[in-house]
C-alpha cells in the first residue's frame, strides 16, 4: 500500500531570489533595522576609533623619532660631559649596540678592555636587561613583595645574599599568575655572575669619570654650556681627545643648538626688560603686567614686527649681536614645531602592548563592546523571529525548507552587519581622525599611515559582519525549526 | 474510543469507482504532560476520495484543528498512519515533506496568511518559486490565477491595501500555485461578512468542479454545506459521523 513519493528535492531558490526576499523584509522593518544597524555602529566606531588612534601614534612617533632624539640632542651632551653613564644606560648600549661600532669601542677603551671582552659582557648584559625588564613592568604591589623597596640593579645586588634568593624564589612560585621571563636556575646563574659583571661596568665608568676630570680641568671656570659653543671647534677637539666619540656632523650640529638654546634665552630674557616691555604692551594695547612669551614669540613670527623687535632691544640696551630678524623669524617657527614634537612625545610614550598597540586595557573594552553588540543583535533578531512567527509558519507551508528560513535571517543579518560596520569605521575614523588632527597638527600631515587606517577599517566592516552572522545564528534556527501548523489556528 | 465500524463512511456509487487520495488508518494523538495524558484523536478511520468536497465540523478542542494538521502533512500522528496519495507520511524527510507541501496540498487559512510586505503577484509566485518554476512562468501562471480569482487589475497591490474578501482570494489564488490535488481550508468565510463570503465559497465551488481538486473544509458556516459532497462531525477525538449531503439534507428542517 505505500507508495514511494517521486519527489526530486525542494530545489534552493536561486539567491538572487533570496536575497531580494530578504531585502524587502529588512525595508517593512526598517525602523527596527535602523536600531539594530546603529547597534552595530557604535561598536564598530569604538574599535576603529581605538585602532585608527593607536595606528597614527604610532605613524607620528616614527616618523618624527629622529627629530625628537635631536631636540634631546644638548641635554644628552651635557649628561654626557658631566658624569658617567648609570648601570642600566651602559647595559642597554652592550646589549643593543651592533658589534664593532664606535660606541662598543668607546666603552672598551674607558674599561681599559678589548674588544672581546666587550663581546663576552654582551650576553650577560642581555640577560640583565631581561631581569631588569620584569622588575620593572611589576604594578608596585608585587615588587615590594618580591625585590624590597630597591629598584633596578640594586636588585642584583640584594639578590646576592641566600637568603634573600630563598625569600624571592618562594614568593614568585606563589605568585602563579607571574611569569619570570628566565628560568630560575638561569637567573641564579645570572646572579652569581653579577658581581664581575657588575665590577667591569664600575671599570667603564671609572674610565669616564676620569675623562670627564681631565676635560673639567680643561675648562675650568667656564661653564659647560659656554664651552659647547664651540664645540665645532677646538672645544671639540679637547673632548675627542678625552676619548669620546664625536662625529663633525655631530659637533656641527650642537654647536648649533647651542647657539639656538643660547639665542632663545637672551630672547626670552627681554620679558624682564621694563621698557621692552612697555613697547610690546603699547603695541598690543594690554598693561605691560600682561605681556607673555607666547605674546613675543607670536610677535615675532612676522618679518617686520621681528625687527621692530630688534630696535627696540637695541633702545633699551639690550645685546642683540648674531640676531637678525630673519633669525628671530626662524626661532619663532621652530619654536612652535618645537612644542608639536613635545606634545607628540607626550602623547606617543604608551604606545604598544596588546593587540597591534593598542594596550591591553583598550583590548578588553573593546572585546566586552562587541560582546554587548553581538547580544544586541541577536536579541532584536530573536525579536523579529517572534513577531514573524505566522510569515515562517505560512512559508512553510507553501514548501519552504527549513534552510531557506535560516538563510533568510542569515542574509538579513549579514546585510545588518556590512552597513553598520561601513558606518562604524566611517564613524570612528572621523572622530580618531579628528582628535588626532587637532593634537598633531602638521606634524600628521606628513605620517598619516593610510594604508594601516584602511586596513582597520576593512576589519571593522568584516568584523560588523561576522558578529552580525554569530548573533543571528541562533535566531535563526529557531526560525527555521518553527513547526507550520503554527500558522493554523482552528477555533 | 475509535471509529466505530458502525459508523458508514457514506460511499455512494460515484465514489466507489475514484481513488482513495487522504487514508487515515488508526490515527491517534496523544500528548503527555507529565502524569497526565490527553488524547486529542482517538483512532480515526477516515478515507477521502478525490475531488470529493468534504466539510468538518465540530465543537473547540473536539481535536478538529488536530485532524486537519495531520491531514495535510503539517504533524505526525502518536500513532496510526496517514497516507497522503498512498505515501505515509510519517516516513517522509523534511525536504519530502517540504515538497508534498509546496507542490501536492494547498492551503487556505482564516486569516488569510498573505506575506504583508509582497505584492499579490508575488504572493501568488511564491509557492512556484519554492517549486522550481522559472520567473516569467511564474508570473504567468500568477497572472492567470489572479486572473481566476478576479483580482487581475490588482495584481501590483499590497496585502495592506486590500480588503478581506480580496486577500482570500489571492490566498485562493496562491493555494493553486503548483496546481495541487488537495485542498485545505481552515475557516475560509470566518472572517468575512456574508456577501463576500458568498464569493468565495462560488470560487471554492467552482474549482472544486472545474479542477476536480479535492477540498476539505473546517467550517461552522451553514452555507458551506449546500455546496458539500460529504460532511464530518468530530466531536472528542472521534468521527462522530459522517454523512453525505443528500442524507443529511433528508432531515428536513434541521441539521444534526
Amino acid at each position: 500500500m505505500m507508495k514511494k513519493i517521486d519527489v526530486q528535492n525542494q530545489p534552493v531558490l536561486p539567491p538572487r531570489r533570496v536575497l531580494q526576499i530578504a531585502l524587502t523584509g529588512v525595508k517593512y522593518r526598517l525602523f527596527r533595522a535602523t536600531v539594530t544597524v546603529a547597534v552595530i555602529v557604535v561598536a564598530m566606531a569604538f574599535l576603529m576609533n581605538i585602532l585608527t588612534e593607536s595606528l597614527i601614534k604610532r605613524a607620528v612617533a616614527d616618523s618624527v623619532r629622529e627629530q625628537i632624539t635631536d631636540l634631546h640632542r644638548v641635554d644628552r651632551w651635557i649628561a654626557r660631559l658631566s658624569m658617567p653613564q648609570p648601570h642600566e644606560d651602559l647595559l642597554a648600549r652592550l646589549a643593543e649596540e651592533t658589534p664593532d661600532s664606535e660606541a662598543l669601542a668607546e666603552l672598551a677603551a674607558r674599561g681599559g678592555m678589548s674588544a672581546e671582552d666587550i663581546e663576552a659582557l654582551r650576553p650577560k648584559a642581555r640577560e640583565a636587561l631581561i631581569g631588569l625588564g620584569f622588575f620593572a613592568d611589576l604594578d608596585y604591589g608585587r615588587r615590594r613583595v618580591l625585590a624590597g623597596p630597591d629598584e633596578s640593579v640594586r636588585i642584583f645586588h640584594r639578590l646576592q645574599d641566600d637568603g634573600a634568593w630563598q625569600q624571592f624564589a618562594s614568593n614568585l612560585a606563589d605568585m602563579k599568575t607571574l611569569r619570570f621571563p628566565m628560568e630560575p636556575e638561569a637567573f641564579r646563574a645570572f646572579l652569581r655572575g653579577w658581581p664581575e659583571l657588575n665590577a667591569q661596568l664600575e671599570a667603564i665608568r671609572g674610565g669616564q669619570s676620569e675623562a670627564i676630570a681631565a676635560l673639567r680641568a680643561q675648562l675650568g671656570d667656564t661653564p659647560l654650556m659656554e664651552a659647547l659653543r664651540g664645540v665645532d671647534g677646538p672645544f671639540g677637539d679637547a673632548v675627542r681627545a678625552a676619548g669620546f666619540r664625536l662625529a663633525p656632523e655631530e659637533a656641527e650640529s650642537l654647536a648649533d643648538e647651542v647657539e639656538r638654546l643660547d639665542q632663545v634665552l637672551r630672547i626670552e630674557a627681554t620679558i624682564n626688560n621694563p621698557g621692552v616691555r612697555q613697547k610690546v604692551a603699547a603695541l598690543r594695547d594690554v598693561l605691560p603686567g600682561d605681556v607673555t612669551l607666547p605674546m613675543i614669540w607670536a610677535l615675532l613670527r612676522d618679518r617686520e614686527r621681528a625687527d621692530w623687535f630688534l630696535a627696540a632691544m637695541r633702545e633699551n640696551g639690550l645685546e642683540t649681536g648674531g640676531l637678525t630678524a630673519e633669525r628671530l623669524e626662524d626661532l619663532a617657527r621652530q619654536r612652535a614645531h618645537t612644542r608639536l614634537l613635545q606634545v607628540a612625545e607626550r602623547q606617543t610614550l604608551e604606545t604598544g602592548g596588546g593587540l597591534l598597540g593598542i594596550g591591553k586595557r583598550m583590548t578588553w573594552l573593546a572585546l566586552v563592546s562587541m560582546l554587548v553588540c553581538a547580544v544586541g543583535i541577536a536579541n532584536a533578531m530573536l525579536m523579529s523571529v517572534t513577531e514573524r512567527f505566522r510569515e515562517i509558519a505560512t512559508l512553510k507551508c507553501l514548501g519552504a525548507l527549513d534552510a531557506f528560513i535560516m538563510s533568510m535571517f542569515l542574509i538579513e543579518a549579514c546585510l545588518l552587519g556590512l552597513v553598520g560596520g561601513i558606518g562604524g569605521a566611517l564613524a570612528g575614523f572621523l572622530l580618531a581622525g579628528g582628535r588626532m588632527a587637532l593634537m598633531f597638527r602638521a606634524l600628521l600631515g606628513q605620517a598619516f599611515p593610510w594604508g594601516d587606517v584602511a586596513a582597520a577599517a576593512g576589519i571593522s566592516v568584516v568584523l560588523g559582519m561576522v558578529l552580525a552572522a554569530v548573533s543571528a545564528v541562533y535566531p535563526s534556527l529557531r526560525a527555521a525549526r518553527l513547526a507550520p501548523m503554527e500558522a493554523m489556528r482552528i477555533e | 474510543m475509535s471509529t466505530p465500524d458502525t459508523i458508514s463512511q457514506a460511499e455512494s456509487p460515484e465514489t466507489a469507482s475514484k481513488r482513495v487520495i487522504i487514508r487515515t488508518v488508526g490515527m491517534k494523538k496523544i500528548y503527555h504532560r507529565g502524569e497526565e495524558t490527553t488524547y486529542a484523536l482517538r483512532g480515526v478511520n477516515v478515507e477521502i476520495y478525490t475531488g470529493e468536497f468534504i466539510v468538518v465540523m465540530g465543537p473547540s478542542g473536539s481535536g478538529k484543528s488536530t485532524f486537519f494538521n495531520m491531514i495535510g502533512a503539517l504533524d505526525s500522528p502518536s500513532e496510526g498512519r496517514v497516507f497522503i496519495d498512498e505515501v505515509d507520511v510519517a516516513q517522509l524527510t523534511a525536504e519530502e515533506l517540504a515538497f508534498l507541501r509546496c507542490r501536492k496540498i494547498g492551503y487556505i487559512f482564516q486569516s488569510y496568511n498573505l506575506i504583508q510586505y509582497m505584492t499579490a503577484l508575488e504572493n501568488v509566485t511564491t509557492p512556484m518559486a519554492f517549486g522550481g518554476v522559472s520567473p516569467d512562468e511564474a508570473r504567468k501562471r500568477g497572472m492567470d490565477l489572479l486572473e481566476l480569482v478576479g483580482l487581475k487589475e490588482r495584481w501590483f497591490h499590497r496585502p495592506i491595501e486590500m480588503s478581506g474578501g480580496q486577500q482570500q482570494r489571492v490566498a485562493i489564488a496562491r493555494s493553486l500555485a503548483n496546481n495541487p490535488g488537495i485542498l485545505l481550508c481552515d475557516e475560509p468565510t470566518a472572517n468575512l461578512d456574508h456577501h463576500t463570503g458568498d464569493e468565495i465559497l462560488a470560487i471554492l465551488q467552482k474549482l472544486n468542479k472545474e479542477r476536480g481538486v479535492t477540498t476539505i473544509c473546517a467550517t461552522h458556516d451553514h452555507r458551506m454545506m449546500n455546496i458539500c459532497d460529504r460532511l464530518m462531525w468530530i466531536r472528542d477525538g472521534d468521527i462522530e459521523r459522517i454523512a453525505r449531503r443528500d442524507e443529511v439534507e433528508v432531515e428536513v428542517g434541521h441539521i444534526e
